[in-house]
């Protein structure tokens, strides 16, 4: 009898534990993968792009029936449209719960809050304080001080971000940014980006100093250990790259001009120039006035001088931080991304992307360089 | 008597000890990838990172499928000024030399390598196809392969770092639903990918190579030799060749391309035989290199041999069911049960391709595909399928090193995809399925 209630009880459960992935089976037979998304392109002004395109369908809609001449609704769902044809203004601490789209300028007081997005066709600025989810501007736009949004901003004209303003996700424009002190994003891209105190011309990178580290190194230095770089460290990976193992705490400027793999931190005085690729299992640290040519790639964290300029990549696991008055300008468009927070003192114009796994944020320069910095 | 005994107690201590370590392992991976705040990515470089590219496309008798693959790549959205296609015809006798030279002649980014004698095998087609190569990146992808229209950009991304010789993007089964064996099988990719790749990356370990859907620096190429046409698994070799040089792989989550996983048992064994018998192959030739490797932390060799090693956990595991059974008609009769249900529950957990049920759950998790998990408890029968065809491997493999012989030649792995959809966006999606045909 126990056998029999034992074996019941097995086939019992060797039926349930077969039968549920037996019915899934069936479920799954005949069809094949969706998952992907074959026309996938990573474009950095998405959101907009994607928000101006569903707006135009949506518009297609019929107006609804409390229209007028000045503003059409459109019902979307369980949200409106509100269509304006003139320009708007906003009083302080208004709140609108609809998609509100503008076909002139836009223009709201403080405080206000916007739980859907704004398309603004002419030029806008929103009011001090105000929250929003998101806001699209066919001309300028200007977000005052600690304004919110919880997700993007896109411009085609110029955009500010005024101090404080956080955006929790991508900021774009076709044009230029401007951030502000203390101002959070989580990525800004634009053909120019730039932070306070901006000077128009900068003195270029100082280079070519007499007393520099050169890596690879001359065939006549010999092994000796110069200025914290010790050529028994370096070793050839082949295909004109090196690999250094160890630190590189120089006590003096770096010249690279083949790849190089440091397995562990670098450290290097102004006046360095890296003309090829480098990178760092640690952190890397380049001094005042630096010309980085090639990628730059650091697995903790990264920090670039004062006045330095970078013409390629910029990539830190960790946190970077981009002194005053750097310049990234290459011939092409140029990104800075760091695993932890990307912060960027004033001064610096970008010609690209700066991103951030956690934000970017804009910080005002140290007074003592403001003091120092013969060009302010 | 007590010898045998003796024995049997001491392998099936080793078989315990192998699985336990291999299964710690993976539940390392897995509860790294649950809670991996931030995959390692270079997702914000795409687009910023635009060297020169030539695409290899190796076919032999692809016509089937060598529209879909070349129609999808002149579609990418890589500056066409810096990208070179190179489709490889390696002496088909089909109709795919015909493909190529259409679309060769309507896209002059398309530059058709004929191959028309020489060394089978895709590794020795791409020895020859690489030597005149001025590119900065080759990357490469199988014909049944397409990728989208972002992929180029995305995978030339990580080779903004000078330490990256090879990139790997991940593949995701088309055909999920054709068989049987292809549906478990994307149970297998996912957590492959999705749990194991992805975590082994980000614990600073180098990714593996897998010889499609990924890039290689050619100057890194160039520094260790080229290809090995001499191996099965020549993605594996490349992968350790570039390591012990100082060369790492990255691995790229969001690279995803389609691929077509065998759907019948047959296709599948010898594909696996020959990644076992290509593996193990690179377990013999590098193990004296790894030990030695200067640029290589202890914790990294430990993993590389972890990574070599993984498909002796078949044999061991069966040496551990055959000594438990020793031992059961023994006086020691009484330890028996404990210790085959102990091995079992172990080997269970790394059935198929080296993935245990917590990464295969966790992959189809993050994925979204949730509804799939429930199909585990039918990987039991990939579970012995890879039992069988992983120890026939390793047997072929040490008598052909033992006793001499001609091991295992290079295939093709058989594509089932009806020829001619022409949109690589596509994928045959309204293409009828036909019949998979030995040959």
């Amino acid at each position: 009898m126990a056998f029999l209630i034992f074996s019941i009880l097995f086939i019992g459960l060797l039926y349930a534990h077969f039968s549920v992935a037996h019915m899934a089976w069936s479920r799954t037979r005949g069809k094949n993968s969706q998952e992907l998304d074959m026309d996938y392109v990573r474009l950095e002004d998405y959101f907009g792009q994607s928000f101006r395109r569903k707006l135009g369908k949506w518009l297609t809609a019929p107006s609804a029936e409390n229209s007028t001449g000045e503003l059409r609704v459109v019902d979307h769902g369980v949200e409106k449209l509100y269509v304006a044809s003139e320009a708007v203004q906003y009083p302080s601490n208004r709140r609108e719960r609809n998609v509100l789209v503008t076909e002139k300028d836009f223009d709201c007081g403080a405080d206000c809050s916007f739980e859907k997005e704004l398309m603004v066709h002419g030029n806008g600025v929103v009011g001090a304080g105000s929250k929003m989810q998101a806001i699209a501007a066919d001309g300028t736009l200007r977000l005052n001080q600690n304004v919110v949004v919880r997700r993007w901003v896109d411009a085609k004209g110029p955009l500010e971000l005024m101090d404080g303003c956080k955006v929790f996700s991508r900021v774009c424009s076709a044009s230029s940014i401007y951030l502000g002190p203390k101002t959070e994003v989580l990525s800004v891209y634009a053909p120019e980006v730039f932070t306070e105190s901006r000077v128009a011309t900068m003195a270029g990178p100082l280079v070519n100093p007499r007393d520099v580290v050169l890596i690879p190194h001359a065939a006549n230095m010999g092994n000796r250990v110069f200025h914290g770089y010790n050529p028994n460290l370096l070793f050839s990976m082949g295909g004109g790259s090196y690999l250094y193992n160890g630190d590189l705490n120089l006590t003096a400027p770096l010249h690279i001009r083949s790849p190089l793999v440091v397995k562990g931190n670098i450290k290097a005085l102004g006046a360095s120039m890296i003309e090829a690729d480098l990178k760092a299992t640690g952190s890397i640290e380049i001094g005042e006035m630096s010309l980085i040519k090639g990628n730059l790639i650091a697995e903790k964290n990264m920090e670039i001088g004062a006045g330095s300029f970078f013409q390629s990549v910029l990539h830190a696991g960790g946190e970077m931080r981009l002194k005053h008055g750097v310049r990234g300008l290459g011939d092409v468009p140029v990104v800075a991304f760091a695993g932890g927070t990307l912060i960027v003192e004033s001064n610096v114009v970008v010609r690209g992307k700066l991103a951030s796994g956690e934000k970017v944020t804009a910080v005002s320069a140290p007074l003592a360089w403001l003091k120092n910095s013969g060009d302010q | 008597m007590g010898f045998i005994i003796l024995t049997a107690r001491i392998l099936v201590a080793i078989s315990m000890l192998v699985l336990t370590l291999y299964a710690v392992r993976h539940y390392w991976f897995a509860f790294t990838r649950l809670r991996m705040r931030r995959p390692k990515d270079t997702m914000e470089l795409v687009g910023f990172v635009m060297p020169t590219v030539t695409v290899l496309v190796p076919m032999h008798n692809e016509e089937k499928v060598a529209a879909d693959i070349l129609q999808a790549l002149v579609e990418n959205d890589y500056d066409q000024s810096k990208l070179h296609i190179i489709p490889i015809n390696d002496r088909s006798d089909d109709g795919t030399a015909k493909i190529i030279d259409e679309f060769a002649a309507r896209h002059s980014i398309i530059k058709p390598f004929h191959r028309t004698g020489g060394q089978g095998g895709k590794p020795a087609a791409l020895v020859e196809v690489t030597r005149g190569i001025q590119s900065d990146i080759l990357l490469m992808f199988d014909a049944d392969y397409v990728p989208g229209k972002g992929m180029l950009k995305m995978l030339v991304a990580p080779f903004a770092d000078p330490e990256i010789g090879a990139v790997m993007g991940r593949v995701v089964p088309y055909n999920v639903g054709d068989s049987l064996l292809s549906g478990l099988l994307s149970l297998e990719r996912a957590a492959g990918y999705q749990s194991a790749q992805q975590s082994r990356y980000n614990l600073g370990f180098t990714a593996q190579f897998g010889g499609t859907v990924g890039g290689v620096r050619r100057t890194a190429l160039e520094a260790v030799g080229g290809w090995n046409p001499q191996s099965l698994t020549e993605d594996t070799d490349l992968t350790f060749a570039m390591l012990l040089n100082g060369w790492r792989t990255a691995y790229l989550n969001r690279a995803e391309c389609y691929e077509e996983v065998p759907q019948t048992w047959s296709v599948r064994r010898r594909q696996l035989m020959r990644w076992v018998m290509g593996h193990t192959a690179c377990l013999h030739d590098y193990w004296p290199d790894i030990v030695n490797a200067k640029f290589l932390t202890v914790r990294e060799k430990v993993e590389c041999f972890f990574l070599l090693g993984m498909y002796w956990t078949a044999p061991w595991l069966v040496i551990g069911w055959i000594a438990s059974l020793v031992l059961f008609f023994t006086i020691e009769a009484h330890y028996v049960p404990i210790l085959a249900i102990a091995m079992t529950l172990l080997g269970y957990q790394l059935f198929s391709n080296q993935s245990n049920f917590v990464e295969i759950g966790s992959a189809l998790l993050l994925d979204g595909n949730k509804r799939r998990v429930l199909l585990m408890p039918l990987n039991l029968l990939n579970f012995f399928a890879n039992i069988g065809a992983t120890c026939h491997a390793l047997l072929q493999f040490y008598s052909t090193r033992l006793f001499g012989g001609n091991g295992a030649s290079w295939y093709k792995t058989h594509r089932t995809r009806a020829a001619g959809s022409g949109s690589g966006g596509s994928f045959g999606l309204n293409s009828p399925k036909e019949k998979e045909v030995e040959d």
